[in-house]
């Protein structure tokens, strides 16, 4: 298995390098989606990295039935929002997560991380 | 803004302005917004009038705030509960016992004050997560494991305080029974240190348990007598080797033997690690293959297998042993561990073997011979946390999964200790199967195994789901508070439980009219006159709230 955060590091830096990446400068993006990255290994990744070893990805895959992927790194129609709502909300057996896990500048890094290959409307 | 039950609209004001100044405003948390992240996120309350919700959280980052926090509490009569990382899905979470409470929040007290390699010992706040420890120590390289529960994010402290359990050898699975040395704030604010952290200069806290006098550390567990804010934890030094065998037994009389058997060897420390009772022939895994099930399926079975289940009477048939005879599926299986040098895990095995031979028909395998640490690249074919490796895997139970096409929204578990025999197993099913079946309970359908968390007794840790449907929910809970009754009529009670359930548990432990839940709240009122501190928790009430609805 590819190491997501060497695989997402990638994707970020051709993002960047292609100007696919929207509003701000891009180092602050790069920065941002970095921050963003360490959320999701601390708190999402033991749940939402590929494979069914992950709960979260395997309830997702079978949601899904191959309509779009299970593993929320690959989504490209995930807002920011959208994020925002699950990690306070939780769904399913996922809690939710207090600010106190989960600040929210942390949420916000992680949304917009998790929404980078989502085209903003 | 929330208020706690018997507070003025002024005094809590005054106590919030307070606690702000204490920990900062980011950090009390007063909105409906903010206090609704700290539901218990798997309430067999959800969305009901009963489900216990904050008043307010306020996270404290130090002991001295702990401590001042506690205080103004006391000056404003406001009630307090304290949670660790507020983890224990299924056990209650993050909301506290007794609705208004302001929820005193640890998490940011997350500091790995020491990791000791050489004495293998660790001393940790109560915001310190599995997985923190064990990434301090992975980035170390410190040759010590920890024992961990299921799901890896839980409180080291926390967990151990609720008297949880793990998967690695014998005398650390137990999380309460190995911890050395606590610091408390006691519900007036006073600061304590147990065992030799009573000593100025102790240094031999985290080595030595008990002090001198009085051995009071066990009155900080599952109780509301004080906040611990640090506690020690003896450590596993890093095997060099790990083996892990099956013992195979044919017929459904074996179950008797088998038990006395692995208690005599474990009692004996032939074999430490975690024993796993499984049934081929029943179709029950043991626990550490339970998360492959979930995510593989369980393993295939012919047609006049799964006809002959359909008959079966506490797990027994005489036409399912012949068929099991046939064809050479075991009735019980055993899964044994062994953790150390490979020459003395070699020997252990042996030994365990010549013991197990008694019994007519055994049969041995090893599964897995493998030196450690694990090679990173097939840790995910083990059950992490058998190695000391915290995951959040086990979240498979109860989540979507091709064999589980309707998630749950959580699960209350039922937790009954039964003793460490054969004949204890086929009883409690025989009784918990068809109280079950009475109150349509999801529970004890088939038969089923206890597992052994604990030496010397079993443990059935069964989980009943929490649903979003608020009917269901109630029989459930009905349900649930009848078995508990039913276990208790048997002399069987819960080993811990949710706080909607306290009650219901601490009224089985009734001998000589309550004499225990009696002392308890003789303690109470002796160190936390005030009742401030998680009123209710375990049942254990201040004197101004005993006899009213919780």
């Amino acid at each position: 298995m590819i190491r997501p955060e060497l695989g997402l590091s990638l994707i970020v830096v051709a993002a960047a390098a292609a100007g696919l990446l929207g509003r701000g400068s891009r180092a602050e993006e790069t920065q941002t989606f970095s921050a963003g990255r360490a959320v999701y290994t601390k708190w999402c990744a033991p749940c939402h990295d590929p494979g069914v070893t992950h709960p979260g990805t395997h309830a997702l895959t079978v949601k899904y039935q191959g309509v779009k992927s299970g593993v929320l790194l690959e989504w490209k129609d995930l807002s920011a929002t959208t994020v925002k709502i699950f990690v306070r909300h939780g769904i399913s057996v996922m809690p939710q997560f207090r600010k106190t896990e989960i600040s929210d500048q942390e949420l916000d890094a992680l949304a917009a991380y998790l929404a980078r290959n989502t085209p903003s409307k | 803004m929330r208020v706690p039950p018997g507070v003025s609209q002024s005094d809590f004001s005054g106590a919030i302005a307070e606690f702000q100044g204490v920990v900062g405003k980011q950090w009390v948390f007063t909105s409906d917004e903010d206090l609704d992240l700290y539901r218990d996120a798997y309430s067999p309350f959800l969305n009901e009038p009963e489900e216990r919700m904050a008043s307010a959280a306020v996270a404290p980052s130090a002991t001295e705030d702990v401590q001042r926090i506690v205080q103004i509490a006391n000056r404003y009569r406001v009630p307090l509960y304290a949670i660790s990382t507020g983890k224990n899905l299924g056990y209650g979470g993050s909301a506290p016992a007794y609705s208004g409470c302001v929820v005193i929040d640890l998490k940011r007290m997350n500091r790995i004050i020491e990791v000791n390699e050489a004495n293998a010992f660790a001393l940790l706040e109560p915001g310190v997560s599995y997985f923190d420890l064990y990434r301090y120590i992975q980035e170390r390289k410190l040759k010590v494991w920890i024992d961990c529960p299921d799901p890896g994010w839980g409180s080291v402290v926390g967990n151990a305080i609720d008297r949880g359990g793990g998967y690695t050898a014998a005398n650390y699975r137990n999380h309460f029974d190995s911890h050395c040395g606590m610091e408390v704030v006691l519900p007036n604010g006073e600061l304590l240190r147990t065992g030799m952290g009573a000593i100025p200069k102790a240094e031999t806290w985290q080595q030595y348990k008990s002090g001198c006098g009085p051995w009071i550390d066990g009155i900080f567990s599952q109780s509301n007598y004080g906040i611990v804010t640090k506690m020690g934890f003896w450590l596993m030094p890093q095997p060099e080797a790990y083996m892990r065998c099956t013992v195979s037994l044919p017929r459904y009389r074996d179950l008797g033997p088998m038990v006395e058997t692995l208690n005599y060897l474990e009692n004996s420390r032939i074999t430490a690690g975690f024993p796993d009772i499984a049934s081929p022939l029943i179709g029950y895994p043991p626990i550490a293959q339970i998360q492959l099930w979930n995510e593989s399926g369980p393993p295939a079975m012919t047609d006049e297998h799964r006809k002959l289940l359909t008959a079966v009477e506490l797990g027994y048939s005489r036409e399912l042993e012949a068929y099991g005879l046939k064809s050479q599926i075991p009735y019980w299986q055993l899964w044994l561990s062994f953790h150390g040098p490979m020459e003395v895990i070699e020997a252990q095995w042996q030994a365990t073997q010549r013991h197990f031979a008694k019994i007519e028909g055994a049969k041995f395998s090893i599964v897995d011979r493998v030196s450690v640490p694990l090679d990173p690249a097939k840790i995910e074919n083990y059950h992490e946390p058998e190695f000391g490796i915290p995951s959040l895997r086990a979240f498979s139970i109860g989540a979507r999964t091709p064999w589980n096409p309707t998630p749950s929204k959580g699960h209350m578990w039922f937790s009954p200790i039964i003793p460490r025999t054969g004949a204890a197993i086929i009883e409690a099913n025989r009784v918990f199967s068809q109280a079950a079946r009475d109150l349509g309970m999801p529970l004890f359908r088939s038969f089923t195994l206890p597992a052994c968390f604990w030496e010397r007794s079993f443990i059935f840790i069964l989980a009943t789901p929490v649903t979003e449907d608020a009917a269901t929910n109630k029989r459930y809970r009905e349900g649930f508070k009848r078995l508990i009754e039913v276990g208790g009529q048997h002399g069987w009670g819960e080993y811990r439980t949710a706080p909607v359930f306290q009650k219901s548990v601490m009224d089985v432990y009734s001998f000589n009219n309550h004499a225990l839940h009696r002392f308890h709240e003789t303690l109470k009122d002796a160190i936390d006159p005030n009742g401030v501190l998680s009123p209710g928790r375990y049942d254990i009430w201040p004197r101004h709230l005993r006899g009213k609805p919780s």
